[in-house]
């Protein structure tokens, strides 16, 4: 039910020339891992406190316990409550496997008011543990907020050998384990040691900028082998920890053979006979000028050909939309209630982070399963966060639409003849197939608009400019707009 | 936090409970300070029961012991826990309750 175009393919070469792994099947994450977690060894989780580490990690054995295998969550910090409480906040329902043995979630409480004198060890932990997997025959375990139980010792080579010790017991036991340990807000990683006897080292981590949040997922370290080293945007979501890779496979070349209409004739000569489906169109103009209602038209177009079409709204609600549409002679309201063609995404680009738009509109394109995707406007992806947010959200949507086929349509707000300087598209422009600008020019005394198609991929379409006029009969597009008026003046 | 599980056999007077991990360093030496403890100072009026962890871990884990020696001092009322190996001979005396009946 979710991308499968974001997963490698855990069983391909490179996978199956490293080490024994085990899936995680987090959303996205074995993709990343090139198969999962590594078999029988130590992961690293790390991160600064809300980064998401104990959530991840609990859907590990979440998932594991879902097909099977037992698992034991060991908390230093919070309670069995309060970890029980956040999973089914994430769409997990712990307490039915824990019924059936297949989870554990203990809270190793810390004995903070206890008098202290002399050495010790953790011992008592390796017992507990060794016990419960025992018990439950649980290959998988995570400890989490390591740090915490680290603190106790108040000394830096007790904490490395009481570490080395618990890795060493658990790497016998063959037990598959997940540390999560805190990084301090500065970024200064506390246990540098850690990283080293780790096989696998994953770094969570969350910024700030202008109010909007972004989550990155970095693979620090993988020994043994391969994995995809950028940083990867992840979301915590009502359904668990996505992650949001591109994977290569997704970008490979589509063929394009079939046509399908802009909605408008003339358009469609224009463009050299139409848009082809499977590829990805980008109109871009000045406010006003009527983006929308090209967007609009395609869409109209196609909900009367029965076909399906997802539109993504930055800018206005349905109802002002559907308004305004008439005014150029689209009645949009049977599509979007009577047969349910068209569904609308009304959001602002601000309530969220790009990461939580992104899993909400791939979750509404498997659940509705539109042809044709249209999103209104680009230009407010930047209110998600930075310049390469946005980028990162349009790669992202641009790619899935991609993958299955699915037609997209991408508006951008420029000002006017922008686009005869920079092919504004966020930097998506070279990823797009047809790319339409609008713009404003002056016929006598009259401002008018006109069309032009920069470019058409596979298409021989024309390279003049088209007057563009906008009525209540829909849209019509003249040839020579600029000629005429050079010819006038 | 209080711990749970003490028993309460002798609802007076002191019960000790010292978890250990099997042979261990620590674990040896928390027994011996213990034993000289019972013997010079509290001969009589305690009972005391040894539980090593790594046979009975069920006992850990109903008395959440994460860490070896850790010694459980149940008085009525409530529980002192100490941990460590034992080796400030003054505080285990005050975690006893010694303290008053001192030199």
């Amino acid at each position: 039910m979710y991308p499968e175009e974001h997963h490698g393919d855990p069983t391909g070469s490179s996978a199956s020339r490293s080490i024994p792994k085990i899936p995680t099947n987090i959303r996205g994450l074995d993709g990343i891992l090139k198969g999962g977690f590594p078999e029988g060894r130590t992961t690293i989780l790390s991160g600064m406190a809300g980064t998401g580490k104990t959530v991840l990690a609990l859907e590990f054995l979440y998932r594991g316990a879902l097909e099977g295998h037992a698992g034991l969550f060991i908390s230093f910090e919070e309670r069995a409550e309060d970890v029980r409480a956040n999973a089914s906040a994430m769409g997990m329902d712990p307490t039915v496997l824990e019924d059936q043995s297949k989870l554990r979630i203990i809270h190793a409480e810390m004995p903070v008011d206890a008098v202290m004198t002399g050495d010790f060890d953790t011992r008592g932990l390796l017992a507990l543990i060794e016990g419960q997997a025992r018990l439950t025959g649980a290959k998988r375990i995570v400890l989490d907020a390591v740090d915490s139980l680290m603190s106790i010792f108040d000394n830096p080579r007790r904490e490395r050998e009481e570490i080395s010790l618990l890795l060493n017991r658990l790497r016998s036991l063959s037990m598959t384990t997940i540390f999560t340990v805190k990084v301090e807000p500065t970024g200064r990683n506390v246990y540098p040691f850690l990283d080293f006897m780790a096989d696998c080292v994953l770094l969570l981590d969350q910024r700030v900028a202008e109010q909007i949040r972004t989550r990155r997922l970095k693979v620090l370290k993988y020994r043994g082998s391969d994995f995809l080293s950028n940083e990867h945007p992840y979301a915590l979501s009502s359904e668990g920890v996505v992650l949001l890779p591109v994977s290569a496979m997704s970008m490979k070349d589509a063929s394009f053979q079939e046509r399908v209409s802009s909605g408008s004739e003339e358009l469609d000569r224009i463009v050299g006979g139409g848009y082809f489906r499977g590829s990805c169109i980008l109109l871009c103009g000045p406010t006003g000028i009527g983006k929308t209602s090209l967007a609009c038209t395609f869409a109209h177009a196609a909900c009367a050909r029965g076909e399906k079409v997802l539109y993504v709204d930055f800018e206005v609600s349905p109802q002002t939309l559907v308004l305004a549409m008439r005014s150029i002679g689209l009645d949009l309201q049977p599509s979007l209630q009577a047969d349910s063609r068209l569904h609308m995404l009304a959001a602002m680009p601000e309530s969220d982070g790009f990461e939580e738009h992104l899993v909400r509109i791939l979750a509404e394109m498997t659940r509705f399963s539109p042809r044709y995707l249209i999103v209104d406007a680009i230009s407010a992806c930047r209110r998600m966060g930075s310049e390469r947010d946005a980028f990162d959200f349009l790669l992202r949507l641009m790619t899935a639409c991609r993958a299955r086929g699915i037609t997209s349509f991408f508006t951008n707000q420029i000002r006017n003849q922008d686009h005869l300087t920079q092919l504004s598209g966020l930097g998506i422009s070279s990823l797009v197939d047809t790319i339409i600008a609008l713009e404003y020019f002056l016929d006598g005394q009259e401002l008018n608009r006109r069309l032009m198609v920069i470019k058409s991929r596979g298409s021989d379409h024309s390279k003049e400019f088209h007057q563009l006029e906008l009525s209540d009969t829909g849209l019509r597009l003249h040839r020579n707009a600029g000629q005429e008026n050079a010819a006038r003046a | 936090m209080s711990r749970a599980g003490c028993p309460t056999g002798i609802p007076t007077g002191l019960h000790l409970i010292l978890y250990v991990a099997g042979d261990g360093p620590n674990s040896r030496i928390a027994r011996e300070n213990l034993a000289r403890v019972c013997e010079k100072e509290l001969a009589g009026h305690c009972t005391v029961r040894i539980v090593d962890v790594l046979e009975d871990f069920s006992a850990a884990i109903k008395n959440n012991i994460l860490v070896t020696p850790t010694l459980l001092v149940c008085k009525p009322g409530h529980v002192v826990t100490v941990i460590g190996n034992l080796i400030d001979h003054q505080k285990v005396r005050t975690a006893l309750g010694l303290e008053e009946a001192g030199p």
